[in-house]
């Protein structure tokens, strides 16, 4: 079996992966392999046909294809390897890979390897719907795919359960179509997509959205006929006078993403419960040495435009993991979630530099501050108006303030 | 007449299918009917797919009989159908002294019927099987297994068909005369005529029966539902592990059972259903699963559970009796020439290759047999699939067919080789649920978010399909309603 | 004096805003109170006026190595217009090879905008 061996191995050939692949590469670094198993670089975007990608990074409303493609361009002006339509199998914690295509099963052996894979949808399945297991059933991002890519229309009678917001920019698309959205049922209080999803896909379009309604049944033995739906209370527990049939052929579950570990969970890379992605340091590097992770695979972003700056980032970061400056170091300092915090990102980090912490609230709040302290000493403070969970908030903290910090926590104050 | 055949076996079930595959070890003309576009579609796909050791059974009984020499026949006959079968063994464990008694009198009871190497072990040897298992003693059975039943049912069905069987899928039976010494048989707007036909429709095996004045049958369908674990708790049950039978509790009760592709199924359940194909899921079961999951397995997440499925027992009692009742396995002196298989519940999927013994032998006493030189019982291709190989393995195969080296499913690395080997399956079958059946593609964590698109891409691009072409199981259950944009030349 | 809420779709910050307004003739804004950006301010009064949107969709292309071309509109259209410039879209077939930018339909529906490529699809043949 064929084995080679390469100083940098990306997988995945998103916006994250692309921006860490042109970053090293920026960053002085010449011997770069991106893998995608996909025929084409760009990742989900190619899917993401709507606008609203890059209003940070480009100052306009492009689209998934376009804002992708900017990124592949300025990949392939600087001649960065790629193998497409190659799916990575296994990576262990040595950083050595297997790889398999059509033009054959081989072995890589990596210096650092950037994880760049995305996530993936929960399914019916993970959520558990009761009931009769019907076609007519499709994840909002299958639906996407079909609808986007392959020219198929998935039903004439649609019902959108969750309110994430592939399940909402669906609804739109398939409105245009003239398909009949009938609903979009969240079991949460709140929506869990972007408040101008909300308004710009269902609002427009008079699609009701029921907020704290599931699904709680599926029916029809061949193709899907219908849903039972229903309001829970605040312990999410059905209220049953409240159920009621929804007749459709067609459910799509927009129920949340999931990071695709698989591959990081087989190098022994540590993965946080609250992101379900690589717990990593300030310089993204995770427990294996050597291996880094961004982008969706890391947490999952509502924002391209920050994949792209993590992961330009991340690219930065590996190079300098290659060049061996500055060796890791062993005292980190932990960043931990306090008050309405659900996660932090990183999870430690050195102290010697300066760190942008990602994170993301419990629960929708209003003019509240982001706090970062060290034993009550505050380290950073961010004034905002609007904190809601569906939007990642980003607080920069100085090297200065955090020289000799011990513990970094993270907190609303209202 | 065109569709005159010697045998006709209604139903292509694993006992179905098993009965013509030993059919067609001898020069008769067997057709095969079944409503559904595809075997494995009933019962035989939605068990636990255990393959029992037979200490359950009273001796005597056909049950009994048929499961420990199905059990013996089973290697031989997955060995030539390349369906991978393993022997695990299984723990009956008690809890106290008085389920310790229960042991005993179960390994008497295997005994007699003539189940091999049981063993009563104390907590040390018990430890060594499974570590963490408790309880005070447990009944080793080592030829206890597991299969895959579909990939059993399809492989029966594929080998049966290569021998000359003929199948008609899609061919539900709607009515049945006898005249003279043939039944005329009406499935799918098809007349078929047969010599000897046999029953062995599963849970409408009763009805069948009434198609020929046969009344003394009834089936009560008794619903088991499971949920399906995610690969990532592979590991954690070398072996099969069961509570002791203890006065005042039910049953086999739930329990956890890994499958050959390395999952874990918690369940089933049991409760009596009207409807014969009422496969849904509830609400208060699956809350039941889940709970019961977490005792068994502390280290469960929610995201483990990656989907439910639930099957019928074709019970011959009513709910107000419960319990079991043998097989039946007659042919008929009423109505000469029938064969009735009725009532085949657990362990219906291992007794099967016996089954199919005991109905040959009942066609040879209605119809000589003369073996065939030409059957070749072996199954080409390969078992398992393309990522239970080696990296070297794998690489080899790769070289040899590039289709290897395409991986479409990637929750289940199921490549796009083994996914057009799905596609063109012997039986013709074309169903999503087919290929995910023949492929394990789509049966991942996913379920299918990620591989759908590129089946459907597979579909189109060398078979030419249209978006109305695609079904889930069956023609009411398409996948799309048809293109976003049509194609102008077609509207 | 009228009060309206209104959620700002210029950008995913979706500032909440509050407006006060007269309704006469001709609506004026007495006050805006919530944007965080001039931008949202313009497209406030806008959206109190004349609501504008944008749109995306896809259009079939012959002989690319993609079965459809993803579109969208390349300025805003008025809201009420967006079903009628769909309906001109879902006429259109295309013939690779298409690129990013390019203008597949000009002004549809007699709107003020076009609808352009918004992926590259290369001739197969
Ligand atoms: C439907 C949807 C709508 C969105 N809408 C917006 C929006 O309006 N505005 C906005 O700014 N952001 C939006 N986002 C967010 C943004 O698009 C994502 O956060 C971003 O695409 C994530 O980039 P990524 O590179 O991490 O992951 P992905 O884009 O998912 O890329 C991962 C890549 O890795 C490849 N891969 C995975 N595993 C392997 C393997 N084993 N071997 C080889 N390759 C592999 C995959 O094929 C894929 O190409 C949206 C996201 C989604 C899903
Ligand atoms: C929950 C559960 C768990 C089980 N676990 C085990 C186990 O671990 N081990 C074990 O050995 N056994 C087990 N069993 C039992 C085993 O699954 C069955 O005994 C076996 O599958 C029965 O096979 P069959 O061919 O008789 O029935 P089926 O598989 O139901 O086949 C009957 C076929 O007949 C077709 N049919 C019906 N009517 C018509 C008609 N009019 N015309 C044409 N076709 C028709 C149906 O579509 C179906 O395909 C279990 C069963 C259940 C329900
Ligand atoms: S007001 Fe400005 S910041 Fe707020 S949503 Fe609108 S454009 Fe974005």
């Amino acid at each position: 079996m064929q084995t080679i061996e390469r100083d940098l191995v990306i997988i995945g050939g998103g916006p994250a992966g692309l921006a860490a692949a042109v970053s090293a590469r920026k960053n002085g670094l010449d011997d770069i392999l991106l893998i995608e198993r996909d025929r084409i670089l760009g990742g989900i975007l190619n899917q993401c046909i709507h606008d609203g990608f890059g209003l940070h990074t480009f100052k306009q409303a492009l689209t998934g294809p376009e804002y992708a493609q900017r990124f592949i361009d300025e990949f392939n002006r600087l001649g960065i390897d790629a193998l497409l339509d190659t799916i990575v199998l296994s990576l262990d914690s040595n950083r050595t890979l297997t790889v398999s295509s059509k033009k054959g099963f081989i072995r890589i052996m990596a210096r650092a390897v950037i994880l760049a894979m995305g996530c993936r949808e929960r399914t019916a399945g993970a959520i558990s719907l009761p009931g009769t297991r019907p076609s007519g059933v499709y994840t909002a991002g299958a639906a996407q795919n079909f609808v986007n890519l392959q020219n198929i229309m998935i039903g004439k009678h649609v019902v959108i359960l969750g309110s994430g917001d592939i399940g909402l920019i669906m609804a739109r698309r398939m409105t245009l179509e003239g398909v009949k959205v009938e609903a979009v049922f969240e079991l949460l209080p709140t929506p869990s997509g972007l408040a101008r999803n909300v308004r710009q896909c269902l609002d427009d379009y008079g699609i009701p959205l029921f907020l704290s309604t599931s699904v709680f049944e599926l029916h029809g033995k061949d193709r899907l006929t219908g849903v039972t739906v229903a309001r829970v209370d605040d312990r999410f527990q059905m209220i049953p006078e409240t159920r009621r049939l929804v007749p459709c052929d067609t459910l799509l579950l927009s129920v949340g993403l999931i990071p695709e570990n698989e591959l990081s969970l087989s190098a022994g890379v540590r993965l946080e419960p609250a992101t379900s992605g690589a717990s990593v340091d300030d310089r993204f590097m995770t427990n294996v040495p050597g291996v880094f992770s961004c982008g969706n695979v890391l947490h999952v972003h509502d924002l391209v435009d920050h994949v792209s700056e993590e992961a330009g980032l991340v690219g930065r970061c590996a190079v300098r993991y290659l060049k061996g400056e500055p060796a890791p170091e062993e005292a980190f300092i932990p960043v931990v979630p306090k008050a309405d915090i659900r996660y932090v990102l990183p999870q430690t980090i050195s102290g010697k530099e300066d760190v942008t912490i990602s994170l993301r609230v419990t629960r929708p709040m209003r003019n509240a501050a982001v706090l970062v302290t060290d034993r009550d000493r505050k380290v950073a403070r961010k004034k905002l108006v609007r904190l809601h969970p569906a939007e990642m908030i980003r607080i920069k903290v100085k090297a200065k303030d955090i020289e000799t910090a011990e513990k970094l926590e993270v907190s609303v104050q209202c | 007449m065109e569709n005159h055949y010697d045998v006709v076996v209604i139903g292509a079930g694993v006992v179905g299918n098993a009965i013509a595959r030993e059919l067609s070890k001898y020069a008769v003309s067997v057709a095969v009917l079944e409503k559904e576009l595809d075997v494995a579609m009933g019962t035989s796909s939605r068990n636990s797919g255990v393959i029992h050791s037979g200490i359950h059974y009273k001796p005597g009984t056909l049950r009994a009989r048929l499961n420990v020499q199905g059990n013996a026949l089973m290697a031989g006959l997955c060995q030539d159908l390349k369906v991978k079968i393993d022997y695990i063994g299984k723990l009956t464990v008690a809890q106290d002294e008085e389920e310790v008694k229960s042991l005993y009198t179960l390994k008497d009871q295997g005994e007699a019927n003539g189940v091999p190497g049981l063993e009563i072990l104390d907590p040390g040897a018990m430890e060594k099987i499974q570590p963490r298992v408790g309880g005070i003693k447990a009944l080793h059975s080592p030829s206890t297994g597991i299969i895959c039943p579909y990939s059993l049912t399809i492989a029966l069905a594929e080998n049966a068909r290569a021998n000359g069987c003929r199948f008609y899928l899609g061919h539900e039976v709607t009515s049945i005369q006898k005249t003279g010494d043939r039944f005329d048989i009406r499935a799918g707007n098809k007349s078929f005529s047969a010599k000897i036909l046999i029953n062995s429709a599963g849970l409408y095996s009763d009805h069948v029966a009434r198609m020929l004045g046969i009344d003394e049958y009834r089936i009560y369908p008794c619903r088991g539902e499971y949920l399906i674990l995610d690969k990532r708790l592979k590991g954690t049950l070398n072996v099969l592990v069961y509570p002791a039978p203890h006065h005042g509790k039910a049953g086999l009760g739930i329990h956890l059972t890994n499958t050959v592709s390395g999952n874990i199924l918690i369940g089933p359940s049991n409760e009596y259903q009207e409807d014969p194909e009422d496969y849904a899921c509830t609400a208060d079961i699956m809350a039941q699963l889940r709970r019961e999951g977490h005792v068994l397995l502390p280290e469960l997440k929610t995201t483990d559970f990656i989907r439910s499925f639930s099957g019928l027992r074709a019970k011959q009692t009513p709910p107000e009796i419960g319990g079991f009742k043998d097989f039946v396995i007659e042919s008929r002196e009423d109505v000469k020439g029938l064969i009735n298989l009725i009532g085949i519940e657990s362990p219906g999927l291992t007794s099967s290759p016996a089954i199919a013994l005991m109905v040959r032998d009942m066609v040879t006493s209605l119809l000589p047999l003369t073996p065939k030189k030409e059957f070749n019982g072996a199954r080409s291709g390969m078992t398992g699939h393309f990522y239970e190989l080696s990296d070297e393995e794998k690489a080899d195969l790769v070289a040899q067919d590039p289709d290897y080296g395409e991986v479409v499913c990637r929750c289940e690395q199921i490549t796009k080789k083994e996914v057009l080997d799905a596609i063109q399956n012997p039986l013709g079958a074309r169903t999503i649920n087919g290929i995910k059946y023949r492929s394990r593609a789509m049966m991942g964590r996913c379920q299918g978010g990620f591989c759908l698109p590129r089946i459907v891409q597979i579909l189109e691009k060398e078979f030419g399909y249209r978006p109305e072409d695609y079904y889930l199981k069956n023609l009411h259950s398409p996948l799309f309603s048809g293109n976003m944009r049509p194609d102008k030349t077609r509207v | 004096m009228l009060k309206k809420n209104l959620v700002c779709i210029v950008c995913p910050n979706g500032c909440d805003v509050e407006v006060l307004l007269e309704e006469g003739q001709k609506t004026e804004i007495l006050a805006i109170d919530g944007c965080t950006c001039d931008k949202g301010k313009e497209w406030v009064a806008q959206e109190l006026t004349r609501p504008m949107r944008t749109i995306a969709s896809g259009i079939p292309v012959e002989d690319g190595d993609f079965k459809l071309v993803s579109v969208r509109t390349d300025a805003p259209i008025p809201l009420g217009k967006i079903f009628e410039v769909m309906a001109v879209i879902k006429e259109k077939r295309v013939t690779a090879p298409v690129a990013i930018g390019d203008i597949l339909i000009p002004s549809p529906a007699g709107t003020d905008c076009n609808i352009i490529a918004t992926r590259n699809v290369a001739f197969t043949g």
